[in-house]
């Protein structure tokens, strides 16, 4: 019976974990988990989540500060809390015309931060490495960071990651930065509901089986005992 | 079993809000100079709670850490400024900008907007004004007695008057543009007005420096394409199914789990 409730509380948790993923279908650069599953003693329990990296479909936007990369890295936010990952969407210019992400993180270059002069007259373009100009003029490369193989970044929520351990610069030549593309999100919405219904049968079966075995000792325990 | 209806409840809301901002984009379909935007979103923050660890094990591949995820928000609303296609109008006021660059008008209180919208008509002090009535900056005089107005690739307007065979020059239109257009406000009415985050204006007459060049007897259609904005919607409406699926899934878990007291 044990056993049982333990695989009920580990589907439950599993579902939460999807219905996250599936909230998040249309969020760029949004990169989906995987709930993993072990036996422990007799019992099966959620023991860790794993983040899916592999990519999302980049498609046009044609905005020039939406910036997806191919292949894998990251680039490099600066947070009140440190440096984080992200996996390109969209950044915008502030008031500094710093280049930032939603929150206001500012998106690193090798220099540290970048400041597009406001008042220059050309566009922003921003080449494969990752370099930055404006009016012909180069400002600094973007820092693009690539985690081994296997790693598992922690989200921070925001797209963001916690860096992993494993983090190192690509190469300039390595690069494969996307200009006015987006990296849609990672989640596959088919996969996504045949998991959750997946879920919710074994969650059936396994509800069953604790009625059962109930239904089995109520027996031993009231008609076992009941004199002939 | 809340966390999970709470994560799909958020998928819903976003999913509704980028079908508002859908909506919009496809009521301005025939605005000229309309641009469109879309919605942004984020995921939540995340909860981080530790996972069944196998006693004595030291699995260096399982990171005893489950985290889960609280849904998604919205993260912004951006509009998008791209080139809409260039309607040949014949009408000798409509002035399309093919390039970058805004025009600059005078609103009734006296501040000044920008717009991409350049269907003139003259007020009745003779000045060119937008279709809303708001003045072109600098204000360009056309007099009276009118016969054709002429206005170049390079924003100058000219006028023939009476039967004079030799134009007049009356005026030049001037274009202000900014290095990151999608950071002004939007007015309604198809103005903007710039923002710390648009930075300043940098003027100078069309075809020059960058700007755009004018075009006389056309329009700037909205950059709303009706097939993009379709397969948006039905795929907003097809996420907002599922994310409704989800909450479905985990109400009838809670409903199996309440059927394990008879």
């Amino acid at each position: 019976m044990t056993s049982a409730a333990a695989s009920l509380a580990m589907l439950e948790r599993r579902q939460q974990v999807l219905a996250n993923n599936l909230a998040n279908v249309n969020t760029s650069g949004f990169k989906r988990d995987m709930v993993f599953a072990q036996l422990v003693g007799d019992a099966v329990a959620a023991t860790s989540t794993r983040v899916d990296l592999s990519a999302g479909t980049v498609s046009e936007s044609s905005n020039p500060l939406d910036l997806a990369m191919e292949g894998d890295g990251f680039f490099v936010v600066g947070t009140e809390q440190g440096e984080r990952h992200v996996r390109g969407g969209n950044f915008r210019l502030d008031a500094d015309g710093r280049i930032v992400d939603h929150s206001g993180n500012a998106l690193l270059a090798e220099s540290g931060e970048l400041t597009i002069p406001l008042k220059s007259a050309g566009a922003i373009t921003i080449d494969g490495t990752g370099m930055v100009s404006t009016d012909g003029r180069a400002l600094g490369r973007l820092r693009v960071e690539r985690v081994a193989a296997g790693a598992n970044p922690q989200h921070e929520g925001g797209v963001r990651f916690l860096p992993d351990a494993s983090r190192e610069p690509v190469p300039p030549m390595d690069r494969r930065v996307k200009q006015g593309f987006i990296e849609e999100s990672n989640v596959n919405p088919m996969e996504a509901m045949t998991s959750m219904l997946q879920v919710l049968h074994r969650f059936g079966a396994a509800q069953k089986t604790i009625s059962t075995l109930d239904a089995v000792r109520g027996i031993a325990v009231n008609d076992l005992g009941k004199p002939v | 079993m809340d966390p999970a209806l709470r994560a799909a409840a958020t998928g819903m809301m976003a999913q509704q809000t980028r079908t508002q901002v859908i909506a919009n984009n496809l009521a301005n379909v025939n605005t000229p100079g309309f641009k469109r935007s879309r919605a942004q979103f984020e995921d939540l923050l995340y909860q981080t709670v530790q996972g069944t660890q196998v006693l004595g094990t030291t699995d260096a591949f399982t990171n005893p850490a489950i985290q889960v995820g609280r849904g998604t928000r919205l993260s912004a609303v951006q509009r998008m400024h791209m080139q809409g296609a260039i309607d040949q109008t014949g009408r000798n006021l409509d002035v399309a900008i093919e390039g970058e660059g805004f025009f600059q008008v005078q609103m009734n209180n006296g501040d000044v907007a920008y717009t991409r919208d350049g269907s003139f008509g003259i007020s009745d002090q003779g000045l060119l004004t937008t279709s809303n009535g708001a003045g072109l900056m600098p204000s360009i005089r056309i007099p009276d007695d009118v016969s054709e107005i002429t206005i170049g690739a390079t924003g100058i307007v000219s006028v023939r008057r009476g039967n004079e065979v030799e134009p007049t020059e009356v005026g030049r239109i001037e274009l202000a543009r900014f290095v990151n257009p999608s950071g002004m406000l939007s007015l309604g009415q198809n103005l903007y007005a710039p923002t710390a985050a648009s930075g300043i204006p940098s003027i100078g007459f069309p075809s020059e420096e960058g700007m755009g060049r004018l075009q006389q007897g056309s329009l700037e259609a909205s950059n709303v394409e009706i097939v993009q904005e379709m397969v948006e919607m039905i795929t907003a409406m097809r996420a907002y199914e599922i994310n409704s699926k989800a909450i479905k899934t985990s109400d009838e878990m809670g409903q199996i789990a309440n059927n394990l007291t008879r």
